[in-house]
Parts: structure tokens; C-alpha cells; sequence
């Protein structure tokens, strides 16, 4: 059983040896912004567990042993996972002598290498790995390159969205000095993460629909609630107070 | 917008219905009002007070040594003294020095932590440690067993026992003693029934805890955490010599971390998560195959799942008695580290006890108990929040949590979670390396969205 877990995804073989086509990154980057998010055209690595039984319902929850026959088995014999390639991936990282265009480099490729290998990775999650460690890091890309590139969506967060965000920044800072968090944090690096945690929010979540932001307030308050139910419990039994 | 609304009520609604206490005071929590009323309580005759504690993990342990300690007649109930908790072991340092751990119980001095994101960017949090300083590495069927024995040898009587149920005092009578029952293990096959009077009860048995159910005491979101104990390659173990690994993405877990920790001989790999149980095996083989080239030739020597609490329940006292650690639900988020707190609240708790009751003289009260959850509150519900906003945050995309992973590699930032992590108090940080870094994340976060929003545009 344990080997046909460590198993690689079966890709057609095709797969692994197609190169991402570069042709052409600006007309991409001129797409519409909606696109179906996952409209995948190659189908097959739906998950990593080949041959594992995965049941639908949730795991028993009481401490014990789950599966004695396991012991002997070894893990990963398996034979060697699809990685991904590129010819201009050398050594853990973009080798910018390739995307060197009249003088300079190209970094708007450099980006959209990286979008491609992200997306990769999302299907098809790497082992880690010790030998060949992934050293690229995405602030090597200039600011500028990013602002030049994400010129156009960014300007969208001043008008369309920018009420739903701002209601939910405002509830997230809200929530934070109602419950007195802010005050109590006498810690300035506390109150940092939090603040980037609110921008956090700002950037990462608009593009998600309204739904997600919803549950996410739900579950804040649930939470918030949760610490405070002690507390209103006692107002209601002990009226001597 | 309605629930929006209602939110916002239920939040401020709190600080104002306590303003006659504490009128200046923004927070929720409660001042102490009457710390005096134990004094009032009634003497007790020719016996010292009587308490039992049920379960013997870290907060049970802790809880009975500093009772017995503190003049109260301790009884502590464990239904297995060879339990191995499902659990990763790692503790913060200062849980050494606050409860006098001998060296010998920590397996391994994890001083390399690597956290490790969606694309595969590695990053040492650990860098800026100390030479003394390291996370350490414990066997929980050795830990608890040494807080046990400390228990008994400090005085308190264990019992190998299954705690069933109790009986509270009736209504009329409420200074009563509670009345449990246990299946005591004796050594015949089944154990023998038996039963025990004691004026207050500490329950610190756990997440499926049966003294929270007794209380009416509701229930908690869980996560499920899953976690296999491998047995790897010699020449593979001694990367983990002292190094231990987290995973993010979306592929090992939506909403929390997949790890691998050194143990004395073997590793453990898991991963948990509360919103998509259901697939805690497919996270679980996710995990294993983002390690896969360093555990690869292991072989899988244990297989354990075990809930994690998200937050308090609802009740943590009702009359004289009290729940603390899982049972209470104190594990924090982000890090999922419960071990600290359990044992932490465990002696709190029970220093309620003994205050109260001078030393196990007089009875005690609620309000004794209450005194308790004030000051676990006061002192660390900051905590749990900052933990939940960032696990909210950083957890729950990928983008988020490549963001985090960058973020992660900063000097100043692991400094500081590092700190914060060991020894459980923060320093005042530096506001300029802060302002630093909250540029610097910013623009992770921009440029991990930017190319989330490329990937969305691709088909590959
Ligand atoms: C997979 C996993 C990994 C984790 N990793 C870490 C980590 O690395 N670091 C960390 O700090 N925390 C970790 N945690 C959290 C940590 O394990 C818990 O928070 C901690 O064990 C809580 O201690 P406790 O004493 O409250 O409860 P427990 O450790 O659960 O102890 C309860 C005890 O009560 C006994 N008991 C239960 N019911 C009864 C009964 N009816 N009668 C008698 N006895 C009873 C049980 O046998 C047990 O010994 C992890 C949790 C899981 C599930």
C-alpha cells in the first residue's frame, strides 16, 4: 500500500516533456482578469494518491493505532516523480543569462516563468529537496517590473471593490481594538503582524468572491465568542455582581 | 450586512456590560472582584481539602504536583500510564526551566527549523539562536510520565483508573462533594467499579474529555491532526539530527502546516486540518511525498490521529470544577502547540486551588476557579488571537503562504518569533527594523498575489 502512495502521478508521457510556451507573455497579460480559475486542459494528476483509498468519511477521531498492518511496509521505492522542467530552471533558479532581451533582462518573462511553474507545482507538488534546493526568490524581480506589469488590476482596488474591502478592513480593525487586542498587544512587532495581516487580507482575499470573505467573518466573531462565552455565562448566573 | 452588524454589537457589547468593574479598562476581561470570597468559606475539619484530577498528561501532572504541593489531598486519575499521546513533542524552552525538566527527557534539541512553501523555497528560521537556545524534542510517554511521578512523589495518590462519570451535588446542597466513578485497572480483566468523594475536580483529560461533558461544558471546532512515526535510513535520520520541518500548501494541508520531527530514533511525519477532514489521508500522503527524498527507504512504524482543539469551550468551570488543557481547549493556532499550555494552565488552575483554600484548609468556591480563568485569559487570549488573525491569514492560500514563507526569512522576524516561541514573553521590538518589515512583507504579499493572478490567467 505504501508504495502505491510514494507512487508519482501517472502524466502521459507527453506531459513531461512539453515545454511551456512562452510565445507570447503580453497578450496573456492583456486577458481578461476573470478567468475560470481552473480550467485545466490536461486532466490527469487530480491528487498524488494513486491507489489509496481515500474515504469520505473523517477519520476516526479517538486515539489509537490506525492501521498495525502498516509496520513493515517500506516507504518510496516508488520510482522517480515528474518534476518540472525548463530549460531555462538551472539550478534552483531562473538563469536570467537566459532571458536576457536586447541588453536587459526580461523580467516580465521572468514573471510569467514563474506564474507558470507555480501553477505547475499546484498539480504536481514537488518533493523538496536537499541536493537541488529551489533558491529563487521572487524580490530579485525589480519593483518597477511589478508596478509596470500590474499597473492596470492594481488601479481596479480604488474604485470597484474597494467598499467590500474597506468594510472588511474596517471590521478586522474593529474586531481587533473591540476586543481589546490592540491595546492589550504592548508589544509594537505584535501589532505590526496584525497590521500586515490586515493589509494582508486587503491584497490577498479581493480577489476571492464575497461568500469566502463572509465565512471568514463568521468565523473571526465564532472565535471572538467562543473566548468570550466564559465571561457572558457568569453575567447571566451571577447577578449578585 | 445584518451579521455584520450584529458582529460589531456582539464585540462591543462585551467591554461596556463590565464597565462598573473596570469603567477605564478597554478590554473584556474581567477585574477581580472577589478574590476575598474563598476567606469567607467554610473551615474544614480534620481532613484536608480533596481534589481530583482527571487525566494524567501534561496539565493533569501539573496540575496534581502543585496541588499536593500546596497542602490539598490530590488524587490523579489516568486510564493508561504507558499512554504515548499522539503528538509532534516539541516544547518551547522556557517549559524547561519553568518546570525543572530534567535534560535527559528531551530526545532532541531542535535548533534548525525549516519552513517550507508551496514552490519549494527553503527557508532556516532558525538562524538567529542562540547557542543555549533550542525547541525541544520529548516522547510524551516519557514526559508524562515524569510529571506524573513528580505528582506522586510530591504526594498526590495516582490511580490507574478510567474515569466514567460524576455525580454533582443536588441543587439544595451545593457545597456537597462531586461523587465519581472510574473503572479501576487493578490488574483483573475488566477493572473493578469504584467510586470517589472530593470537594472539586480538575478536568485535564483531553480533548475527548468526559469531565467536560459531565459539566455540560459544549464543544469546540477541532482539527484532525494525523501523524505517522517513520523509522528512516541512518544516513537520512542525520539530517534531522537537529532540524525539523514544516510544510505549506495548498496539497499538505488547507488550513494548517504538514511536519516532519526528529524523535529519538525515528521521525514523525504529519498534517492536520478542520476544514477538510475527510481528507486527512490524502494531505497526509502529500506531506510524506514533499519530504519523500528525505524519508524515502523509511519504514512506517506507528499510525496516529488524535483531534486538536481550535478554541475554549464554551464552560470551563461549573462549581468546583474546572477543565484545563485540551479539555479546556488550549491549543494555540498557527503553531498547533498545546503541550506548553496544557501544563501551564494545569498549575494555574491548581494555584487557584491552593490560594483558595489556604493551603487545602478551607473549601473552595467558584469564584476561586474563576480567579483562574481571569488570569489565563489576561495573560494569554493576545496570544491565541495574533495566532488566529495570522493562521486566518498565512495559511489559507498559497500565495498567502508564499508571502509567508518570504517573510519567514528574515533575520529580525525570526528573532522575534523565535523569542516569543521559547519563552513565551515578548520583547519590545525595534520600531525601526518593524516598519522594515512591514514593507518588505508588503511587497511578498504584492508580488505572491501578482503571480497568482498570472497563474490564473494560464492553462498549462
Ligand atoms: C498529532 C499531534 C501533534 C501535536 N504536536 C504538538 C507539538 O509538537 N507541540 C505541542 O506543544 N503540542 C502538540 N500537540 C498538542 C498537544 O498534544 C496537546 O495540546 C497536549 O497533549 C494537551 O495536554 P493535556 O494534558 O491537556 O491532554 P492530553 O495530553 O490529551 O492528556 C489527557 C490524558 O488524560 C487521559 N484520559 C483521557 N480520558 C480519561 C478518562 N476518562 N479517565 C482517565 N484518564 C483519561 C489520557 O489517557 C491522557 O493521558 C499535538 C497534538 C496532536 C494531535
Amino acid at each position: 500500500m505504501s508504495m502505491a502512495l510514494f507512487s508519482p502521478p501517472h502524466l502521459p508521457s507527453t506531459l513531461s516533456s512539453s515545454r511551456p510556451n512562452y510565445s507570447s507573455p503580453l497578450k496573456l497579460s492583456l486577458l481578461p482578469l476573470h478567468l475560470s480559475k481552473r480550467n485545466l486542459v490536461l486532466l490527469p494528476t487530480k491528487a498524488v494518491n494513486v491507489g489509496e483509498e481515500v474515504t469520505n468519511s473523517a477519520v476516526k477521531v479517538e486515539e489509537k493505532k490506525l492501521d498495525e498492518k502498516d509496520e513493515k511496509e517500506e516507504l518510496g521505492v516508488g520510482s522517480e516523480g515528474v518534476k518540472f522542467g525548463d530549460p531555462r530552471w538551472v539550478g534552483g533558479t531562473w538563469d536570467l543569462k537566459q532571458f536576457v532581451k536586447g541588453g536587459s533582462t526580461d523580467w516580465d518573462a521572468v514573471i510569467d516563468a514563474e506564474a507558470r511553474r507555480r501553477k505547475w507545482l499546484i498539480d504536481n507538488p514537488e518533493s523538496s529537496s536537499n541536493d537541488d534546493p529551489v533558491v529563487f526568490d521572487t524580490s530579485i524581480i525589480p519593483w518597477w517590473s511589478w508596478v509596470k506589469r500590474f499597473h492596470l488590476p492594481e488601479a481596479e482596488l480604488l474604485n470597484g471593490r474597494a467598499a467590500m474591502v474597506g468594510f472588511f478592513m474596517a471590521y478586522f480593525v474593529d474586531s481587533l481594538t473591540g476586543v481589546g487586542l490592540v491595546d492589550q498587544m504592548g508589544n509594537f512587532f505584535c501589532k505590526t503582524l496584525l497590521f500586515v495581516a490586515v493589509l494582508g487580507v486587503l491584497l490577498i482575499r479581493k480577489n476571492e468572491d464575497i461568500d469566502t470573505l463572509k465565512k471568514l467573518f463568521e468565523e473571526t466573531t465564532f472565535y471572538d465568542k467562543q473566548w468570550q462565552a466564559t465571561w457572558q455565562d457568569e453575567n447571566a448566573s451571577s447577578p449578585k455582581d | 450586512m445584518a451579521t455584520i452588524d450584529q458582529a460589531f454589537a456582539g464585540l462591543r457589547r462585551l467591554p461596556s456590560s463590565h464597565h462598573r468593574h473596570s469603567p477605564k479598562s478597554h478590554h473584556h476581561l474581567r477585574r477581580p472582584t472577589h478574590i476575598v470570597a474563598a476567606r469567607s468559606s467554610p473551615k474544614l475539619s480534620g481532613r484536608p481539602l480533596r481534589v481530583a484530577v482527571i487525566g494524567g498528561g501534561p496539565a493533569g501532572g501539573a496540575a496534581a504536583e502543585t496541588l499536593a504541593k500546596g497542602g490539598v489531598e490530590t488524587f490523579l486519575i489516568e486510564r493508561k500510564l504507558d499512554n504515548a499521546k499522539p503528538c509532534g513533542g516539541a516544547i518551547p524552552l522556557c517549559m524547561v526551566g519553568e518546570f525543572d525538566l530534567p535534560l535527559d527527557i528531551i530526545d532532541r534539541r531542535v535548533t534548525k527549523m525549516k519552513m517550507i512553501s508551496p514552490s519549494n523555497v527553503a527557508v532556516d528560521i532558525g538562524q538567529t539562536l542562540k547557542p543555549h537556545e533550542y525547541i525541544g524534542m520529548v516522547r510524551r510517554e516519557v514526559l508524562d510520565a515524569y510529571l506524573r511521578e513528580r505528582a506522586s512523589s510530591a504526594g498526590a495518590t495516582v490511580i490507574n483508573g478510567l474515569f466514567l462519570k460524576m455525580d454533582l451535588p443536588p441543587p439544595q446542597d451545593p457545597s456537597a462533594p462531586y461523587t465519581l466513578h472510574y473503572n479501576l485497572y487493578d490488574g483483573s480483566a475488566s477493572g473493578t467499579k469504584q467510586s470517589l468523594s472530593v470537594d472539586a475536580v480538575i478536568g485535564a483529560d483531553g480533548a475527548n474529555s468526559r469531565v467536560a461533558k459531565s459539566i455540560d461544558a459544549g464543544d469546540y471546532e477541532y482539527a484532525i491532526a494525523f501523524q505517522e512515526r517513520i523509522k528512516i535510513p541512518k544516513s537520512k535520520m542525520a539530517y534531522y539530527e537537529n532540524l525539523a520541518e514544516m510544510y505549506v500548501g495548498d496539497d499538505v494541508s488547507p488550513d494548517f502546516y504538514g511536519w516532519v520531527f526528529p524523535k529519538c530514533d525515528h521521525v514523525a511525519v504529519g498534517t492536520g486540518t478542520v476544514t477538510h477532514k475527510g481528507d486527512i489521508k490524502k494531505f497526509q500522503a502529500a506531506t510524506r511525498n514533499r519530504a519523500k527524498e528525505k524519508i524515502e527507504g523509511g519504514r512506517i512504524i506507528r499510525v496516529e490521529a488524535h483531534p486538536i482543539p481550535e478554541h475554549p469551550r464554551p464552560r470551563r468551570v461549573a462549581g468546583r470544577v474546572a477543565l484545563v488543557g485540551d479539555a479546556a481547549g488550549y491549543v494555540t493556532k498557527c503553531s498547533g502547540e498545546g503541550i506548553y499550555f496544557a501544563a501551564k494552565s494545569g498549575r494555574m488552575c491548581a494555584e487557584a486551588v491552593v490560594e483558595g483554600s489556604e493551603g487545602g484548609r478551607r473549601m473552595v468556591e467558584e469564584g476561586d476557579f474563576r480567579g483562574y480563568l481571569e488570569k489565563w485569559d489576561k495573560t494569554y487570549w493576545p496570544t491565541y488571537k495574533v495566532l488566529d488573525v495570522l493562521q486566518k491569514v498565512f495559511y489559507r492560500s498559497n500565495p498567502a503562504r508564499e508571502a509567508f514563507v518570504e517573510m519567514c526569512a528574515d533575520e529580525y522576524v525570526q528573532k522575534m518569533t523565535f523569542d516569543s516561541y521559547l519563552y513565551k514573553t515578548v520583547v519590545p521590538g525595534n520600531p525601526l527594523e518593524d516598519l522594515k518589515l512591514a514593507v518588505n512583507t508588503i511587497g511578498s504579499l504584492v508580488r505572491a498575489n501578482a503571480l497568482k493572478r498570472e497563474m490564473d490567467k494560464i492553462t498549462l
